[in-house]
């Protein structure tokens, strides 16, 4: 009386000892002839596709959704106004020219993204995890340490990628030249004093503070990409309302297409077809567009403990495989992963790569040759993620 | 004290563009009347399975009303469980529901914060009322079954002019939204429910023109001059029986049918989600 053997299904067994199959799948034994796959079926240097929608939200002045796979997220840029009066740091230039030959300077210093926009703290990401995304991200706790790194890591490269120029996020303000004679001196006195030293040029009154805020909708490895690819889709996708700056009442007022200066609601409504879309916007300029790519090494040998099939097999050796774009379960048997951003949009699409980052985190696998091959790997994601953004 | 597990942005505050002239913009023509007959809800879309990693997940998407600037509801809900309470927990004879309802920080007018705020808590509350009468609960003893509704876009109308303070009707909407979504979150995650049950809103409006106010279903608050009341309702059709019913508002005294007949047109809101929401179930299963 034989024993009935004991086999599994595939996915069972993937379940029950995630190491040794996907490395049996990766190394296939000589008797059956497939081809090196992961579990997923995916080939080691295959990333999942990307699907990209923009515009998708109206409360938000940008957004998009951006799907890699089972990693859904979904990301949308507010602009609100911060009047330069509630800068505690803030150290004036009086006139335009000044502020851009200030600009001017720092470019030729080639600072690291320095200056308005990190002083005062302008581009605010935050990234949300805890909606359920995954089993292990529940809400009712505070952030969770991946969503804290994952958000300083995004706030970082936006800063070093100088993705958002400060030039566009200021709000300029115009005195009104006091020509006519109708206001008693008296009155005229008194305004030039509260003017900037009687200057009549622009002024600089208040920023645009972009809050970029990111949602994961479901979370299957590879979080960063996801949420990276989507920053830049919904800044890509930003529309700033175009604003005046309302002196009285302290604030920046929206500006209404049909009349740009004094305005009626029933003009607004004459525009047909525009509806209440009638208020002026302007695109957000993005520089450049970096891509960000994410590998995980996956290796022979278990980390921690001997692996059953290091054990068996007397050939063991230190082979590893770099798996782009890992998922949720490759994640947990990798220990060792990189994420380089690159970007090809210089010199118009065809231009040379520029590397804004490296991250590299654990083991010792991935030396200066491995790091630079990946370059040639980040092309070809940079290259996929263009084409999914047009 | 500001919380230093997320990016806080600038220390001063920043305020949102202000509209050209709130008095101006409120010419009635621009509001715009009811476009659907008063027995008709929006139409919506639902489909379950958007996120693989949980349980069970359900998507549903109300239709923008006719004229731009007004956002449907998006909702996504995941369901995680049924799992075992942890041991400190004491015995329950019956699965534990712990739902939440956070809006995004992008789903409204006016930009949200990440802490729940109390009415996102009470939307937790209401839902977990009205999901506990259709779930099988003593099959699940010592366990606990994690609901949480996102609310990535709300129902609400972009411009600030004449809709200051609807933003209590519109979490009528958004509950309703949230019963029918988790129903089928529910039903995906196969956690045993005597029946589906979805959310349906009625309300008591009055419009300029119009002599007495009307009862409309499925109401949008910037479609009407004044909404003097409203209910929203979670029904078990096969069963006849209400879940949750929350009320709000002033009905006037003369008529004292008023109430029973809003509750009616509530219960035949919800009938007609619950059509959908069979609908699509039967499509994932079949």
């Amino acid at each position: 009386m034989a024993a009935p053997s004991l086999s599994f299904s595939r996915p069972v067994f993937a379940k029950l000892s995630p190491h040794p199959y996907l490395l049996r799948t990766l190394a296939p034994q000589p008797p059956s002839d497939a081809a090196a796959s992961r579990t997923n079926g995916r080939a080691p240097q295959e990333a999942r596709p990307v699907h990209i929608h923009t515009s998708s939200l109206s409360h938000a002045h940008g957004s998009a959704l951006v799907r890699t796979g089972d990693t859904t997220v979904i990301c949308g840029v507010r602009g609100e106004v911060l009047p330069v009066a509630n800068i505690p740091q803030y150290r004036p230039q009086a006139t335009q020219q000044q502020q851009d030959d200030g600009d001017e300077r720092a470019d030729e210093r080639g600072g690291l993204g320095r200056g308005e926009l990190k002083d005062y703290d302008l581009l605010v990401p935050n990234i949300e995890l805890a909606t359920g995304c995954a089993p292990q991200f529940l809400p009712g706790v505070p952030p969770t340490t991946l969503a804290q790194t994952l958000s300083t890591r995004v706030y970082s490269l936006l800063h070093s990628c100088r993705v958002v120029d400060p030039k566009s996020l200021r709000i300029w303000y115009t005195p009104p030249t006091e020509v006519g004679n109708n206001m008693d001196t008296e009155e005229q006195q008194r305004q030039q004093e509260e003017a900037d030293d009687g200057d009549d040029g622009p002024q600089l009154v208040a920023y645009w503070v972009l809050y970029i805020d990111l949602l994961f909708v479901s979370l299957d490895g590879n979080p960063f990409d996801a949420a990276w690819a989507a920053v830049m889709a919904a800044l890509r996708d930003t529309k700033l309302p175009a604003v005046r700056w309302d002196p009285d009442r302290q604030a920046a007022v929206l500006q209404n297409n049909s009349q740009p200066t004094t305005t009626t609601a029933t003009a607004a409504a004459a525009v047909p077809g525009q509806g209440k879309n009638s208020i002026k916007t302007t695109p957000l300029p993005v520089a450049g567009l970096p891509v960000a790519c994410t590998a995980a090494v996956f290796p022979e040998k278990k980390h921690g403990g001997e692996s059953m099939a290091a054990s068996a097999a007397a050939t063991v050796g230190n082979r590893h495989w770099i798996l782009l774009d890992p998922d949720r379960s490759e994640e947990t048997l990798c220990g060792e992963t990189i994420t380089m951003v690159v970007d090809c949009s210089s010199g118009g699409g065809g231009g040379e790569t520029r590397i804004k980052s490296i991250e590299k985190q654990g083991g010792v696998v991935l030396g200066r040759e491995l790091i630079r091959g990946f370059a040639g790997v980040a092309e070809k994601r940079w290259k996929e993620v263009r084409d999914a953004m047009q | 004290m500001s919380d230093r597990r997320r990016i806080n942005g600038p220390v001063g505050a920043t305020i949102p563009p202000v509209s050209e002239d709130g008095a101006s913009r409120e010419v009635a023509g621009s509001r715009g009347g009811r476009s659907r007959p008063p027995n008709a809800i929006r139409k919506m879309y639902l489909k379950t399975g958007v996120t693989p990693s949980a349980s069970g997940s359900a998507y549903l998407e109300i239709e923008t009303s006719g004229r731009s600037g007004v956002s449907g509801l998006k909702l996504s809900c995941t369901v995680h469980g049924p799992r075992s309470l942890p041991r400190s927990s004491p015995f329950s004879p019956h699965i534990i529901l712990s739902t939440h309802v956070k809006y995004a920080p992008f789903a409204t007018r006016q930009r949200r914060g990440y802490l729940r705020d109390p009415s996102e808590r009470d939307l937790g509350t209401h839902l977990e009322a009205a999901l506990r009468g259709a779930i099988i609960a003593d099959r699940w003893p010592k366990s606990g079954v994690d609901i949480i509704v996102s609310i990535i876009e709300g129902d609400q109308d972009r411009e600030t002019s004449k809709t200051q303070g609807d933003e209590s009707w519109d979490l009528m909407n958004a509950l309703s939204g949230c019963i029918t979504v988790a129903s089928a979150a529910l039903a995906d995650a196969g956690i045993d429910c005597v029946d589906t049950v979805a959310g349906g809103v009625a309300a008591l409006v009055s419009d300029k023109g119009d002599a007495s106010p009307s009862i409309v279903i499925d109401p949008i608050p910037s479609e009407h001059d004044r909404i003097l009341a409203a209910c929203c309702i979670a029904y078990l059709p096969t069963r006849d029986e209400v879940t949750n019913l929350w009320f709000k508002g002033d009905l006037p005294a003369s008529d004292t049918e008023l109430y029973t007949k809003l509750v009616e047109k509530g219960i035949q809101a919800s009938a007609k989600a619950n059509r959908v929401l069979v609908e699509c179930l039967g499509e994932t299963v079949g």
